[in-house]
């Protein structure tokens, strides 16, 4: 296995990693960059919890070899948000209990993201179709679709 | 992991590296694999960067398709609009937004897997891909460039750089449909592809007509189906016909997760539906994904 | 009330949304070993020859363990003394451990696993629980092969049979259905220099694991230190042996090599390692008089526990007791069978026994009403228990029975006459039906073991009540509804309050987190704690105001004297810790045992019990057999709702893996080995899937819980599958006796259905 050096930029900042070839992005964000927020649930790309927005689209981490994310703009659970300001997703998920377990959320907000980012006033079949590919055990899904309606409403507000 | 800057290199790092070397567009199925330890290549080659292979466009009269475009971009692309909406009901059913944005065209095609559902369409809609390597470019069909399950005719120092197919015109249609357990995320029991050209009064003037198996382990073209529906009238009649001569030619089998007798019934229902749809978009009337 | 029976927020959203690294394989401490484990690929064989010998010289392997490396007892268990950490010299299901392989490099041990040779002798198997309990079947254990039998005999079915009309017979089938947490099992062991160890996984229950890695290290229990790190979702399999599996092996590499040692499962080594739910085969006879009233009531339950019983006896116990479902029959009789087979383990897993008699109980039921041309609602509304009616047991149902409010709830919600009323006259391809199905659950462990639970409290110097306690939080936001209780019960702001870790250092035992028992004994302990607390807060308050302490009031943080002097909480506890009193107080519920005779089971089985009901409308297209569920109404006792809106989060994501067990989600075992051990080929239900759902609390307050407050942790999945199935028949006038009810079964049983009526 050869190693490469991979120049790309995660959360807005610029890393320069030594990777090698047969890494997967996903490991790259949690071993070597130690940002955990992206998570592995089945290793197969059917579950959707280490997804992460690169280039601004959600991709699925565990199904990227690390090299091919290199100069490219990578968007983590890390880059959203903070606790003394939170993203209005991240404000919203907390009111409604959304958040139950906790392993898909980080993917759940960033898929809430890139579809408030490209649709500001998402239906609740706007907001299905976009979390599809997102498996979620505990909540059944519904109080996450009520977030992502009220974050929706309330971005809308402040513009 | 080589990652090649430009196509030459490419094809020059192809041509003297034939051995074990895999190619990746985005390693969706392959990375998969060596997780799995069911394959362990000495060598990936990374397309990846070969950026000049995405595109869309129309060229006389076809529709071209870079290998390196991802199923998103496909059906944003303004060349895809809706008399080819049959790629948008592909994409809906293939899987989440995270996996169409990664799936390539290319990749999909080297697959040659019956999991894939690219391939029924671009069987229907005859298309043909282009392959190319340092000695320059050839061109065939996709059924001939798909020969078995995982097997496809592309040799050790080739890549597939496009595919194209001649354009839908206004008397003609295509549609795609996929039945599997539940809405998302889905291999299918069964998926049906259907391309259809009619004559007044609803006469087929050519039907194609494909499956994720029809008699082996990839997706083919169900051409005695067709054959029987062509210059006929379609009517409840016809349909019922072309259904019987269906029955006989689709030769599937059960697995864990649905039985032989199964997969053909609904197959016979898909492909129904399938020939309404597109009589339906023919009639000017919008069919919702 | 102040905050109890408010929606306020969880304790641990704000480090979920924030992505913060809190589960266990974010702080595996950096010079970690990382173990693979080798696991048979057959379901029944002796173990000839086991070849580590390449895989421990492979450059890079660190260390080898297996059962010869053991100081203490091979053994990792839920209940019964059957099942070893490691497989010695036979296995008995195709995934047993036999060994495990560390290196800092994961892929390093996934490598060298490949270069162990195993040689099996096969020996005979057994793969139906049927035939495993008839005579000459291949032994899997040494006792035999059934695990645990018990029965249920109230009154005299032979006399009830004769008094009914009509007798109703039929046979259902349930599957393995895998729990799916979102996070694979996983866990770490950081050895320490005194010779303990401290054990950090993804656990459902620390002192289980405290107890089985003491016995395998040979240590103390006191020298295990057990601490829950944020567990991604766990719903059974992480509280049974599992757990014990993950850190044993863990610990033996860290106890060997000096070094801390990790052990991550795959989501295919999870989906074969860990329990999951029981297969069910259940016969049931039913008597009925012409006006519908039950005479009798007889089952047959056959659970097919895998290779190891886990706890299969007690999954029985809870099956065997609810097998009639919620309603009045005065003869009836159970037997329960637990019966080991060569297939994977099957063991915890929410609802425990209850899913799949209900699956059986409420499908039988629709076939009766159907039977006697009744209106399966007006059915069940005859026959259902009510305060001062007896139930299978004998046991007398008490006034905090809300059944009958969420059935009139449930069935007004979802228009249920005029709804199903509507689809019989509808034509077309995609048919409609509504089906209902009602439900008792009983609470906590009942007879399944000793049900206590211990919770402490501490207000530290900067003025933070900190809750302490070894019941887990892994996604139900029970823990947080613990700080509820505690405000509520000190009349504090529950800002003030603060939920520490689960760890055994300072939690004392509680029993395992399970039967959605954190609530009601939890909650309990957590009143008497906050009762002594605040009623030392009280006191040294009144001694700040010169009153008496029952003088003192605590409103919003402020302590008040009748002589409306007031000191705030803050300089409370500056006081006390300058006078050295100690604001550390805990206390221990225990939950009265429960009595009844061990050969008839008749007596009160549990303390309290849950009660709803949930109608299912289903589009059900006859062409394809698949199954759209278009809306379904839950109500559900919860006796009081402690936040409403987590007991909202829990009914909804309940319902839905309930949808998942009823229409697509099954582990498919071939031989015994699962042939679809990945998220691929095992369907849970997507956000495509989910039907409209409303949810109804109803409140009728138990005699157990806090406040009233009962089980709803387990209950929502028990009711999706009878509903649906229900609804199918109502659509399709099909019954479907097994589920999953997959296209394939729906298509294949309409056409059987159609050949048939043809044929008459």
């Amino acid at each position: 296995m050869s190693k490469h050096l991979l120049k790309f930029s995660v959360n807005g900042k610029d890393y320069a990693v030594v990777v090698e070839s047969h890494e997967r992005l996903l490991d790259v964000l949690r071993d070597k960059l130690g940002l955990k927020g992206t998570k592995e649930g089945c290793s197969t790309g059917d579950c959707g919890i280490c997804g992460v927005l690169m280039d601004g689209k959600l991709v699925n981490s565990c199904l990227i070899f690390a090299i091919q994310a290199r100069n490219k703009k990578i968007v983590t659970i890390e880059g959203i948000g903070s606790a003394e300001k939170l993203h209005p997703i991240q404000r919203a998920f907390m009111k409604w209990n959304a958040a139950q377990c906790g392993y898909c959320i980080p993917a759940m907000i960033l898929a809430s993201k890139d579809l408030l980012e490209k649709n500001p006033n998402p239906t609740t079949e706007d907001i299905k179709n976009a979390t599809r590919g997102i498996i979620c055990r505990c909540t059944g899904y519904v109080k996450i679709f009520e977030a992502v309606k009220t974050a929706a409403s309330e971005m809308r507000g402040s513009e | 992991m080589f990652v090649p800057e430009n196509l030459g290199d490419l094809l020059q790092y192809l041509d003297s590296h034939q051995a074990g070397v895999h190619l990746i567009a985005n390693g969706t199925d392959l990375i998969n694999r060596i997780q799995r330890r069911q394959v362990s290549p000495k060598v990936l080659v990374d397309l990846t960067g070969l950026t000049e292979f995405k595109y869309v466009k129309w060229e006389g009269g076809m529709i071209k398709i870079g290998g390196l475009t991802t199923i998103s971009e496909l059906i944003a692309s303004p060349f895809i609009d809706s008399r080819y909406d049959v790629f948008r009901e592909v994409a809906m059913k293939f899987g989440g937004p995270s996996i169409i944005n990664m799936a390539t065209v290319g990749g999909n095609i080297c697959s040659a897997s019956s999991s894939e559902d690219l391939l029924p369409v671009l069987l229907v809609l005859d298309a043909e891909v282009q392959v190319r390597n340092i000695h320059g470019v050839r061109t065939l069909r996709v059924e001939d460039f798909v020969k078995g399950k995982r097997m496809t005719d592309l040799k050790p120092n080739e890549i597939l750089v496009e595919t194209s197919f001649r354009e839908i015109d206004s008397h003609s249609a295509c549609s795609f449909e996929k039945i599997g357990m539940r809405n998302s995320l889905i291999i299918a029991f069964v998926n049906c592809a259907v391309f259809l050209k009619l004559a007044e009064n609803k006469m087929c003037d050519e039907i194609r007509i494909a499956f994720n198996r029809v008699n082996g382990k990839i997706p083919q073209r169900a051409r005695q189906t067709e054959k029987i529906m062509k210059g006929k009238k379609l009517n409840e009649q016809s349909l019922s016909d072309a259904v019987a001569t269906l029955r006989n030619e689709l030769k599937l089998t059960s697995d864990f997760r649905a039985s032989e007798e199964y997969r053909l019934e609904v197959a016979c229902v898909i492909f129904k539906r399938t020939v309404s749809r597109c009589i339906d978009r023919l009639a000017g009337e919008e069919i919702l994904v | 009330m102040l905050v109890v029976g408010k929606s306020v927020g969880r304790v641990d959203s704000l480090d979920k949304v924030l992505g913060k690294p809190i589960y266990t394989m974010d702080i595996v401490p950096e010079n970690a070993l990382y173990l693979k484990v080798v696991r048979s690929t057959v379901a029944h064989a002796l173990l000839k020859r086991v070849d580590l010998s390449e895989a421990r010289t492979y450059p890079g392997v660190v260390a080898v363990v297996t059962a010869q490396d053991i100081p203490g007892i091979n053994e990792s268990t839920a209940l019964l003394p059957d099942k070893p950490l490691f497989a010695t010299d036979r296995v008995r299901f195709a995934g047993e451990p036999i060994a495990a392989i560390a290196a800092y490099d994961p892929s390093i041990a996934e490598e060298a696993v490949d270069l162990v040779k195993i040689e099996y002798e096969p020996l005979p198997s057994v793969f139906s629980p049927i035939d495993a309990m008839k005579p000459g079947a291949p032994q899997i254990h040494e006792k035999g092969n059934v695990a645990k039998y018990l029965k249920v005999r109230k009154g005299n079915v032979e006399e009830g049979f004769k008094q009914a009309d009509l007798i109703v017979e039929a046979t259902y089938k349930t599957p393995f259905q895998d729990p799916v947490p979102l996070e694979p099992e996983a866990g770490f062991v950081i050895p320490e220099p005194d010779g303990s160890v401290t054990c950090v996984g993804s656990i459902q229950s620390p002192y289980h694991v405290q107890t089985g890695i003491a016995k395998i290290l040979s240590l103390r229990p006191e020298q295990v230190r057990v601490i829950q790190a944020a567990t991604g979702g766990a719903f059974g399999p992480k509280s049974d042996e599992i757990p014990v599996d993950v850190l044993g092996m863990a610990a033996l590499v860290a106890v060997r090599t000096g070094k801390p040692a990790a052990l991550s499962y795959t989501r295919e080594e999870s989906m074969i390692g860990h329990t999951k739910r029981h297969p069910f085969v259940i016969s049931v006879k039913v008597g009925v008089k012409k006006n519908g009233k039950l005479t009798a009531w007889e089952t047959k339950l056959v659970a097919d526990t895998g290779a190891y019983a886990s706890l299969g006896p007690l999954v029985v116990i809870r099956a065997c007791f609810h097998a009639t479902g919620p309603y009045v029959i005065p003869n009836v009789k159970t037997d329960a069978y637990c019966v080991y087979t060569n297939n994977t383990m099957a063991g915890s897993f929410r609802g425990f026994g209850g899913p799949q008699s209900h699956f059986a109980a409420e499908s039988h039921i629709d076939e009766i009403a159907k039977k006697l041309g009744m209106d399966p609602l007006d059915l069940r509304v005859m026959n259902m228990l009510r305060p001062g009616t007896l139930t299978a047991t004998s046991q007398m149902v008490d006034e905090g029975c809300g059944l009958e409010e969420c059935v009139k709830k449930a069935t007004a919600e979802a228009d249920w006459y005029n709804q199903r009323r509507k689809f019989q006259g509808m034509n077309g391809t995609k048919k409609r039906g509504l089906g209902i199905a009602i439900m008792y659950h009983g609470n906590s462990l009942g007879p399944e073991g000793n049900d206590f639970a211990t919770v402490h409290m501490e207000i530290d110097s900067e003025g933070k009540i900190r809750v302490r306690t070894a019941l887990t939080e892994y996604g139900t936001g029970a823990p947080s509804g613990l700080l509820q209780i505690a405000a509520e019960t000190m009349h504090l702001p529950l800002e003030y309050f603060t939920l520490d870790a689960s760890d055994t250092e300072y939690c004392g035992d509680s029993g395992p987190t399970v039967a959605s028992r954190t609530i009601t004994i939890g909650g309990r302990a957590t009143q008497m704690v906050a009762g002594k607390l605040g009623q030392k807060l009280r006191e040294i308050a009144a001694a700040m105001l010169k009153c008496s302490a029952d003088e003192v009031e605590s409103n919003e943080g402020v302590f008040t004297s009748k002589s409306a002097h007031s000191v705030a909480f803050r300089d409370v506890v500056a006081n006390a810790y300058s006078r050295g009193i100690s604001l550390k107080e805990s206390s221990t519920f225990t939950a009265p045992k429960c009595d009844y005779d061990p050969e008839t089971s008749q007596g009160t089985v549990y303390l309290q019990y849950t009660y709803a009901a949930v109608t299912a409308e289903v589009e059900v297209d006859t062409e394809t057999g698949r199954v759209q569920v278009l809306k379904m109404v839950a109500a559900y006792d919860v006796g009081k709702a402690i936040n409403p809106i987590s007991v909202e989060g829990q009914i909804e994501g309940g319902t839905i893996q309930g949808l998942g067990y009823a229409l697509m989600e099954d582990m498919i075992h071939k031989n015994g080995v699962v042939v679809n051990p990945n998220l691929g080929d095992y369907y849970v239900p997507t956000s495509l899937d989910i039907p409209e759902i409303k949810t109804i609390i109803v409140e009728y307050p138990g005699r157990l819980g806090p406040f009233g407050a009962k089980a709803i942790g387990e209950p929502p999945i028990v009711l999706p599958a009878p509903a649906i199935v229900n609804a199918i028949d109502n659509a399709i006038g099909v019954r479907i006796n097994e589920i999953p009810a997959t296209p394939d079964r729906v298509l294949t049983s309409l056409r059987t259905a159609i050949q048939a009526s043809g044929k008459r």
